[in-house]
């Protein structure tokens, strides 16, 4: 069939075709390639570079030269004095980099839940309001936030002294409940503390990374449908029980997700653990820094911690996930 | 059980806009209702204000005499089937359908048992431990209906139950659920804007408009005597006439058309006419019997075993349904009588716009 100077074939045309096929083939390749030179430049040569410096050896007094050495592990696990004693400082530190950021983690995804749930009851309106302010928190960077609360936390003029001057402390005192405080290391001899303490360190990562679970809540919140809430409640369930049998199962999934997410993003808290945390109860983080920039400038054992970190990290991943899909099948 | 009764039930919602406006029923025990009217006539908010899950801005609601104006859906026991089924993507079949139980505290065994009863009885018996995403759409609405009912509801509540599924099935399910209501003898109200699913189902039909109800009656009557144009256009077709009222009979664009009983309206009053479309009868010939309208044919419409005619008599639209065997010399172009029997015209006021959209 010919139209004013074209021709359009009636069947296939198999010649025509195969380029553009070819074409599509090309993008798709291309895109793959994209993708594996991201992760191999963003990624993998990274890590690798670390790893491959981790097995370095420090010289003493001057830097460090590439080798193949276990030391920097053996350090690690055991102590710089193996075997002739034994010490586990750094597997310590491991412990608290995973302590803090896993209980602030689950607290700021519980804080986070009723208040995303609670907002996306309120109109749209309202609800674009609240992401606009919580978008814009983001943007206060870890110094900004924790020099707040070590305001808001200081012995001199913060809670500590509104306890003290409201007549709190005098109370706490009458009533017994000082002692708990001091038994929980949240109290000197004179008035409540709050620096340093393992509640101070996992309130602020907690506030730090609030924000985000509330954005990485919201998708999932937003989008239950009402109706599966008010059948719900025609079947007999008070509020309470909606969200416990009906809104919470419904975004485990993300609730998962997010506190995986948060989990692993607090690993890396940095400021916030040097002024809130005991120097017996400071991270892994901390120790990294040290070793690679601070004092004791050793960058093959500050690259075997990092990767200890990491290991231990996508490990803790790994076994959450197994543990998410044994639930579900004992559903 | 008891009726349950609607006094002067209003819903306003902000910036004035009454979605209810002083609705007086009576749901009879044991009841099928139907609420049928366009989208925005408030028939929705009415069903969720007698469920609980909105309140009334004025009216009270009483069931067996209790006032339950206020008291909240999850105190009524009240089952009810949503638009959307609204079923518990995290639960399987048999835990949707024990879901009421469970919450009531019920042991797990004798919940189980129920749910299975429930389940048999909507024909989902082998589907227990299956994933709602693994169901049909027929298959989702039975457990819904299922799991409305695992409480023993006082009152069955269903949202448009037949919106989601497709033609077919839907007349089959109208009738199963009529079936079901009718061995259960429950009272239940079904939202609807679909005429047909309301006639098929409903003892009783309560047309609504405007927030308003237009008419309230038993299928037949609502078809037959309708109450108001707006009736009339929307339980089924209608073909409208506008006149003025001369001596009992009324002067139409196509000529003067008589009534059985002679219209109730002062001469001059303008007035409205409507004729079912089976009740028009067209021909090629003049019956020389008076209310005939001469027209021609614009369009013929295969509808199974009968054919819709579509004439223009003057610029005057009108429909008439015959049989197909009945039709056979009519053909598009053709001048023809349209036939209006004194005995089907119905007369309303002039001044009543409102159609059905």
């Amino acid at each position: 069939m010919t139209v004013t100077g074209y021709t359009v074939s009636d069947g296939p045309d198999t010649g025509r075709a195969a380029p553009s096929l070819d074409w599509q083939q090309a993008g798709k390749l291309s895109g793959r390639i994209v993708f594996a030179l991201l992760v191999t430049g963003l990624a993998l040569i990274p890590f690798a570079l670390v790893f491959a410096i981790s097995f370095g050896q420090k010289i003493e007094g001057a830097d460090w030269h590439w080798a193949f050495v276990v030391e920097n592990y053996s350090r690690f696990f055991v102590g710089i004095a193996w075997p002739e004693s034994v010490s586990f400082l750094y597997s310590q530190k491991l412990f608290y980099s995973f302590y803090y950021a896993a209980i602030a983690a689950c607290l700021a995804v519980a804080l986070a839940f009723p208040f995303t749930y609670l907002m996306t009851r309120q109109s749209r309106k309202l609800q674009a309001v609240w992401l606009v302010f919580l978008l814009s928190t983001v943007s206060l960077s870890e110094v900004f936030v924790v020099m707040g609360w070590d305001v808001l936390l200081s012995n001199r003029s913060g809670l500590p002294m509104l306890f003290r001057e409201s007549g709190a402390t005098a109370w706490l005192k009458e009533t017994g409940w000082f002692q708990v405080l001091r038994d929980a290391g949240l109290a000197n001899p004179r008035n409540v503390k709050f620096k340093t303490s393992t509640l101070a360190t996992v309130v602020t990562m907690a506030y730090l990374v609030w924000p985000y679970a509330v954005i990485l809540l919201y998708p999932a919140l937003s989008r239950i449908d009402n109706s599966m809430i008010e059948a719900a409640q025609t079947m007999g369930a008070k509020p309470v029980t909606v969200i416990r049998t009906v809104v919470l199962p419904s975004v485990r999934i993300p609730i998962i997700g997010a506190t995986l997410l948060l989990f692993v993003f607090l690993l890396g808290t940095y400021v916030t653990v040097t002024v809130f945390a005991a120097p017996a109860q400071q991270t892994l983080t901390i120790s990294i820094y040290e070793a690679i920039r601070g004092a004791t400038l050793n960058a093959p054992f500050g690259a075997a911690q990092a990767v200890v970190l990491l290991v231990t990290a996508g490990l803790c991943l790994l076994a959450s996930g197994g543990l998410a899909r044994w639930a579900e099948q004992r559903r | 059980m008891a009726d349950l009764i609607l006094r002067g039930i209003s819903k306003e919602f902000g910036g004035g806009v009454r979605a209810v406006d002083s609705v007086d029923l009576t749901f009879a025990n044991g009841e099928l209702t139907a609420l049928l009217g366009p989208s925005g006539c408030g028939k929705t908010t009415l069903l969720r204000m007698i469920a609980g899950l909105d309140t009334p801005t004025g009216g009270r609601i009483l069931l067996g005499g209790e006032d339950i104006t206020d008291v909240p859906a999850h105190a009524r026991r009240f089952g009810m089937v949503f638009q959307s089924f609204a079923l518990f993507p995290h639960l399987n079949v048999e835990d949707n359908v024990a879901y009421a139980l469970a919450i009531a505290g019920m042991d797990k065994a004798r919940r189980r048992n129920r749910a299975r009863e429930l389940l048999d009885l909507v024909q989902l018996a082998d589907y227990a431990s299956r994933r709602i995403g693994e169901l049909s759409g027929g298959q989702r609405q039975r457990v819904a209906i299922a799991r409305a009912l695992a409480q023993e509801p006082r009152i069955f509540l269903l949202d448009e139950p037949m919106s989601a599924l497709d033609a077919k099935l839907r007349e089959d399910m109208q009738v199963e659920l009529r079936l079901l209501q009718q061995k259960l003898g429950i009272t239940t109200i079904v939202v609807t804007h679909d005429q047909r699913e309301a006639m098929t189902m409903a003892d009783r039909i309560v047309v609504m408009s405007a927030g308003r109800t237009e008419q309230v009656g038993p299928p037949q009557e609502i078809y037959n005597r309708p109450a108001s144009r707006f009736v009339a256009s929307f339980i089924g077709k209608a073909n409208f006439l506008d006149g003025t009222v001369r001596d009992g009979a009324v002067e139409t664009a196509g000529g003067v058309l008589h009534l059985d009983n002679p219209a109730p309206f002062r001469n001059g009053a303008p007035v409205s006419l409507a004729c079912r479309p089976e009740a028009t009868h067209v021909s090629t010939r003049s019956r020389q019997a008076g209310n005939e309208i001469a027209a021609h044919v614009t369009f013929i419409r295969d509808i199974g075993p009968n054919r819709e005619v579509f004439l223009d008599a003057g610029n005057m639209p009108l429909i008439c349904e015959m049989r197909g065997s009945e039709s056979d010399d009519l053909a598009v172009g053709a001048a023809v009588f349209a036939h209006l029997p004194p005995e089907a015209l119905l007369v309303f006021p002039g001044d009543q716009t409102g159609t059905a959209p």
